[in-house]
């Protein structure tokens, strides 16, 4: 910052500030602009849909056929699937950051795999190696347990679609991390896992929380994959993304935007969560 | 220190989610497979999973509720639990063929049906059933704003330059093959401003109509949703679906062409679940229930669909607004599904061909 403005001092007097707050002004109006048109504005009109009639239309969208069991299953998939990846996104992020061993980018690009494939393809995946007729599919069935068309199911995929959230968050803070303290517990005495626990989770802790946050507001919209892998039985594998598309096919936008603005009001409120959350933990880790 | 602090607030969020997780866990464990091998004795309680397209679902809410009371009356009180599926009707197909175990199956066409007959679930000759296996109708439509300001009457009009049409994809939905095939036949019926018998002119009827095609939406109802949002001069669609939309209260207008395809909804028993789960007796009860006046007066009402017999069909139903068709005919004018399916959809087929064309 310092040296910027020195630079700009030198440059002739009238000009160089009305250049520059130009320049501030248009970035900042761009960018505002640009999240305005394709967030804010949607959003709003959405919401305004949903809830324009007050909770009339909400309430007539629960009495849809399925409507609360559907968003029952979202709510505990999403969360399951946000524990389960945050237990084995921090287990890969310190295998791909502590340890050197042959494959390790290939390993680091897989965990990005999620994100590059399009979700149907990931239900349509899953639905080949884990359906009913697959080897696999069928010794798990002969156990009593139907891994697709199944809540199962729609965990398996929610975990696949989320899995690289708490991988990417907490990597980047290991990476930060500096080994001297693991070293020095080691040192004195301490088990690898007692290290772990004392010297690297803390650290690691808030990017672990913001991570399975994230994947849990990332989850609860998921739809491409579930068309595949739930078998939408209502009351039963209906998630709440499929019924926002039910709705919107039976001519009920307004019921449709209701349900949706229920899930992204408790997206945003996680996202503010873990915002708040990592900002906590800066000023702790500072004071 | 005030790290313990971040650490409760971690503790109390994790401990949130653990609840819901077990929540989960218990709701997870009834969903168990009942299925066993060997001789089958009969559930006490039979459970059937119903995989139907997803428009008529209203209906068969109604038609399967009926169903469970006149069962429950004539079996001693005992209740039949319906797992219920919608979905687009080819994906409803191809779930099935994955090996979902759907018990009953009410599609939207022929073919699909098909298609789980080939992978070898159903065994029986489903086309043997009352009605030949379906269990309503429909016929197609224009579906045009208020007033039909364009003054469209049939599909030569639709075929006119600057009209914008909105028809599915026949790629990606199988209900779109039905707007195709009644183009075509009406066009080999001297419809449409085609000679009777002329394939060349049938040909260019659909180039025309493609070529005004301004989306190819992958269902019939996103069609239906998109020409909603304002999109185009025309949506060809179904007469059970500008009823559903009217019924929902929105402005759309059906323009009947002369001469139309009766489309047929099939509905079946797929063999080898309802053995493995020992519910025939229930699915095969509840497939005939379909065929009852019962079950045909709610595809009417809730549905808005057409009864199965030709003639009826044809005659129109005054108290539903549905007029008379001067020509219906059946996939079978035309030598059924798998003949039109290499006439018209095959490597060189007019419709590929007619496709290819408009889109040059």
């Amino acid at each position: 910052m310092a040296s910027a403005a020195q630079t700009v001092r030198r440059r002739p007097k009238l000009r160089a500030p009305t250049v520059t707050r130009f320049r501030h002004w248009s970035l900042r109006g761009a960018a505002i602009t640009y999240l305005v048109a394709m967030i804010v504005v949607p959003v709003a009109a959405i919401a305004a849909e949903g809830f324009g009639q007050g909770l009339d239309t909400f309430r007539a969208a629960m009495a849809s056929p399925g409507a609360w069991a559907a968003i029952r299953l979202t709510l505990v998939a999403s969360a399951l699937a946000a524990i389960i990846n945050a237990v084995f996104g921090t287990m890969l992020a310190y295998i791909l950051v502590r340890y050197r061993f042959r494959g390790r980018g290939l390993l680091s690009a897989i965990v990005d795999l999620p994100f590059a494939i399009p979700t149907l393809v990931t239900g349509v995946m899953l639905v080949a190696i884990y359906g009913p007729n697959t080897p696999i599919g069928r010794a798990f069935g002969s156990a009593g347990i139907q891994l697709m068309y199944s809540q199962l199911a729609v965990l398996l995929a929610l975990c696949v679609v989320t899995l690289p959230f708490v991988v990417r968050t907490v990597q980047p803070v290991l990476l930060e991390l500096d080994t001297a303290e693991e070293e020095a517990a080691q040192v004195l005495g301490a088990s690898p896992w007692k290290t772990f626990r004392a010297v690297v989770m803390p650290a690691i802790r808030p990017a672990i929380a913001a991570g399975a946050l994230l994947a849990f507001a990332r989850a609860l919209g998921e739809f491409g994959s579930i068309v595949f892998v739930s078998g939408n039985l209502t009351n039963k594998t209906m998630t709440a993304p499929y019924l926002i598309f039910q709705l919107t096919n039976q001519f009920k936008p307004e019921e449709a935007a209701a349900v949706a603005t229920l899930l992204f009001a408790i997206s945003f409120l996680l996202v503010l969560l873990t915002s708040r959350l990592v900002r906590t933990e800066r000023k702790e880790a500072k004071a | 220190m005030r790290a313990p602090r971040f650490g409760v607030r971690l503790f109390a969020l994790a401990a949130v989610l653990a609840i819901v997780a077990t929540a989960c866990a218990n709701s997870d464990s009834d969903g168990g497979g009942d299925a066993s091998e060997g001789p089958c004795t009969p559930p006490d309680t039979p459970v059937i999973t119903f995989s139907a397209y997803s428009t008529p679902r209203e209906v068969y809410g109604k038609i399967i509720s009926a169903f469970q009371t006149m069962w429950k009356d004539e079996h001693d009180g005992q209740q039949v639990i319906f797992q219920e599926s919608y979905g687009g009707s080819t994906t409803q197909a191809q779930n099935i063929v994955d090996g979902f175990e759907a018990d009953v199956v009410a599609l939207s066409l022929a073919p699909d049906v098909d298609y789980i007959a080939d992978a070898g679930l159903i065994t029986h000759d489903w086309t043997t059933a009352p009605d030949e296996g379906m269990v309503s109708t429909s016929v197609v439509v224009l579906d045009v704003r208020p007033g039909n300001p364009k003054g469209f009457a049939d599909f030569d009009d639709i075929a006119a330059t600057g009209v914008g049409v909105l028809t599915p994809d026949p790629a990606s939905s199988g209900g779109a093959r039905w707007n195709i095939v009644s183009m075509y036949g009406a066009a080999m019926h001297g419809y449409a401003g085609v000679a009777e018998g002329d394939e060349a002119g049938a040909q260019a009827l659909l180039a025309g109509v493609f070529k005004n095609v301004i989306a190819l939406d992958k269902s019939a109802r996103d069609s239906i949703k998109n020409f909603e949002s304002g999109n185009g001069d025309v949506a060809i669609t179904y007469e059970n679906e500008v009823g559903v939309a009217q019924d929902a209260g929105l402005p759309d207008e059906a323009v009947y062409p002369p001469s139309s395809i009766l489309i047929e909804n099939p509905a079946a028993v797929v063999d080898v679940n309802v053995d493995k789960h020992c519910v025939r007796d229930v699915a095969e009860a509840f497939i005939e229930y379909l065929h009852t006046d019962t079950a045909k007066e709610y595809y009417r009402t809730v549905g808005f669909l057409r009864p199965t017999d030709l003639t009826l069909a044809k005659a129109g139903d005054e108290e539903m607004g549905f007029p008379p068709i001067e020509d219906l005919w059946t996939v079978d004018d035309f030598g059924g599904w798998d003949a039109l399916a290499e006439k018209l959809f095959g490597d060189t087929g007019i419709f590929t061909q007619a496709f290819a064309e408009a889109q040059g």
